[in-house]
């Protein structure tokens, strides 16, 4: 979790616990107080947790449709782009394509890299050629800074090597804790030596991209549908984890189409993959 | 931030006002006032740009932008994008690449997959790298062929249909024939093409601020590109710089008409 969620979430938290905290105040009212205001601790966690749900919900009940520019719409479900061009519905859709398992994500295990990246290039190709309709794959991707990066490993470890000598001088050390911490250790250990062999960090969004074409919205839509179940089915072929994107993400990937922001603002976006 | 620390704030002033409260009823539409404050200033992580559209939200329609998502650069070389926040300009590199896996023995295959990760460090901008299938755009083709499918029928329609015509009218028979026929099997299949290309985008305060920096920086991707890879990577310009923008340049209108056309005639056979 990272530090703006904690902040947001905290504030909130405390907002909604001082109102069940005074609950006693509003009398007989006092229970629907407390149930809406356990309500609303629900829609926050949502929110932050699976507001992919929560918003296209509520666009689709409210019946709103979202301009993204003067010949883009994000429809009321808010999962494509659709474009009216020469009498024909264009509806774009997405899918994140993480590879982190071919990152930094699991502990390396020797020689496992080397076998995955050799059969990538075979298992692009039998994608291509199997699929019929036009998709892009997107790597949007930002190096880091090393020294920072490091600095950050390093001091992770640390606490970690903490955690550990605390636990093993305890009377009866847990075996399951030690082995847990170091697991964790082992992990921070890969990703340096890694980066002390010459290996650059980098920071990736990871994506694809389908259009369908069809005489109606809906003719478009099904389509779309249609494409990303295949490229779902395919993609998993290279061990991705493959979802469609709903929601405000859409409205993010679109613009992705047209420009890359400052570092900055994409630094917000790998954040929250990597969360 | 700020909205939330307002919104946040205000929520938790409110519910501080209903611990000295005597009416409950009072205290009760303040507490979900309150509720609702917490709501909107948590939602403002994530959904700050959709507040003010949805104000002026009409006939169920947010409207984020009332102009085209981008305007082509006069140099050709970039796209330019005004956002709230100042404009940006994008240029594109070209990619070809014609090797395949299946003529790459495992260790060449290892290597072509280890230069590909190294074309993403080539710059220390942000960086998108796009392998896109498209569907060939047949539409001049066609366009041609119907050109002369029309002059063919309207040949044959012009020839009398009197005794010692039998010979030119089975010749323009034949014509009409053979100009369906061709129509026919270009949009039966559909054609396509892969093309992987970069894309690197500029801020800046002017146009073209951003766009000359977007140009270098393609430039800089272009040449780590193909000293990387072995091939002649080069900035993209005008067209061709829609082909990897444009939804539509995809999927050509005229080959999905046709194919559309084909398929109720055979729907319909």
């Amino acid at each position: 979790m990272d530090e703006q969620t904690i902040i947001y979430l905290g504030i909130s938290g405390i907002s909604i616990f001082m109102l069940i905290l005074g609950a006693s105040n509003y009398g007989a009212l006092g229970a629907p107080v407390m149930l809406l205001s356990f309500a609303s601790l629900g829609v926050i966690l949502v929110l932050n947790y699976a507001d992919f749900l929560l918003f296209p919900a509520i666009t689709k009940m409210l019946g709103i449709s979202v301009l993204l520019s003067k010949s883009d719409t994000a429809p009321k479900e808010q999962n494509r782009v659709v474009r009216y061009s020469n009498g024909l519905y264009y509806a774009t859709g997405y899918l994140t394509a993480n590879i982190f398992k071919y990152t930094f994500q699991e502990e390396a295990i020797v020689g496992q890299d080397d076998q995955v990246m050799a059969d990538a290039p075979g298992k692009w190709e039998r994608i291509v050629m199997n699929v019929d309709f036009p998709f892009k794959f997107n790597v949007i991707s930002n190096p880091k800074d090393i020294q920072k990066y490091r600095e950050d490993l390093e001091g992770r470890r640390g606490f970690l090597e903490f955690q550990i000598s605390k636990e093993s001088q305890r009377d009866s050390p847990n075996a399951m804790t030690l082995q847990e911490l170091q697991r964790k250790m082992n992990i921070m250990q890969v990703r340096i030596d890694r980066i002390s062999s010459g290996e650059l960090p980098l920071n990736s969004i990871m994506y694809v991209e389908t259009t369908a074409v069809g005489v109606s919205d809906k003719a478009a839509a099904d389509a779309l549908s249609n494409q990303l179940s295949r490229l779902q089915t395919m993609f998993n072929a290279m061990d991705l984890g493959v979802t469609r994107v709903t929601g405000r993400e859409v409205h993010t990937l679109y613009k992705l189409n047209y420009v890359l922001f400052e570092d900055s603002l994409m630094q917000k976006l790998f954040d929250k993959q990597a969360a | 931030m700020f909205l939330f620390v307002v919104l946040a704030g205000t929520a938790i002033m409110l519910a501080v006002v209903t611990f000295n409260l005597s009416d409950p009823l009072l205290a009760f539409f303040i507490a979900l006032l309150s509720m609702l404050l917490t709501i909107t200033a948590f939602s403002t992580k994530y959904y700050t740009y959709l507040y003010v559209p949805a104000l002026h939200m009409k006939k169920g329609k947010i409207t984020l932008s009332a102009t085209e998502p981008f305007t082509l650069a006069p140099s050709g070389t970039s796209i330019v994008r005004r956002d709230e926040d100042g404009i940006y300009a994008s240029s594109f590199v070209t990619i070809p690449i014609y090797r395949s896996g299946t003529e790459m023995s495992a260790e060449e295959r290892l290597d072509m997959a280890r230069l590909f990760s190294r074309i993403l460090t080539v710059t220390k901008n942000t960086i998108k790298i796009s392998s896109q299938m498209y569907i060939v755009n047949k539409d001049e083709y066609i366009a041609k062929i119907r050109q002369k499918l029309d002059e063919a029928e309207a040949k044959f329609r012009a020839l009398p249909t009197q005794q010692g015509m039998d010979k030119a009218r089975e010749r323009a028979e034949g014509e009409v024939t053979m100009w369906h026929n061709l129509l026919n099997n270009v949009s039966i299949s559909k054609s396509e093409a892969l093309i992987t290309y970069a894309m690197v985008s500029a801020f800046g305060t002017g146009e073209e601020e951003a766009t000359t920096l977007a140009y270098q920086r393609a430039e800089e991707v272009a040449s780590g590109i193909s000293a990387i890879l072995g091939v002649s990577a080069y900035v993209a310009r005008g067209d061709e710089v829609l082909d990897f923008i444009e939804p539509d340049r995809m999927v050509p209108v005229e080959t999905v008409n046709e194919m559309i056309r084909q398929k109720s005639v055979e729907e319909g056979v």
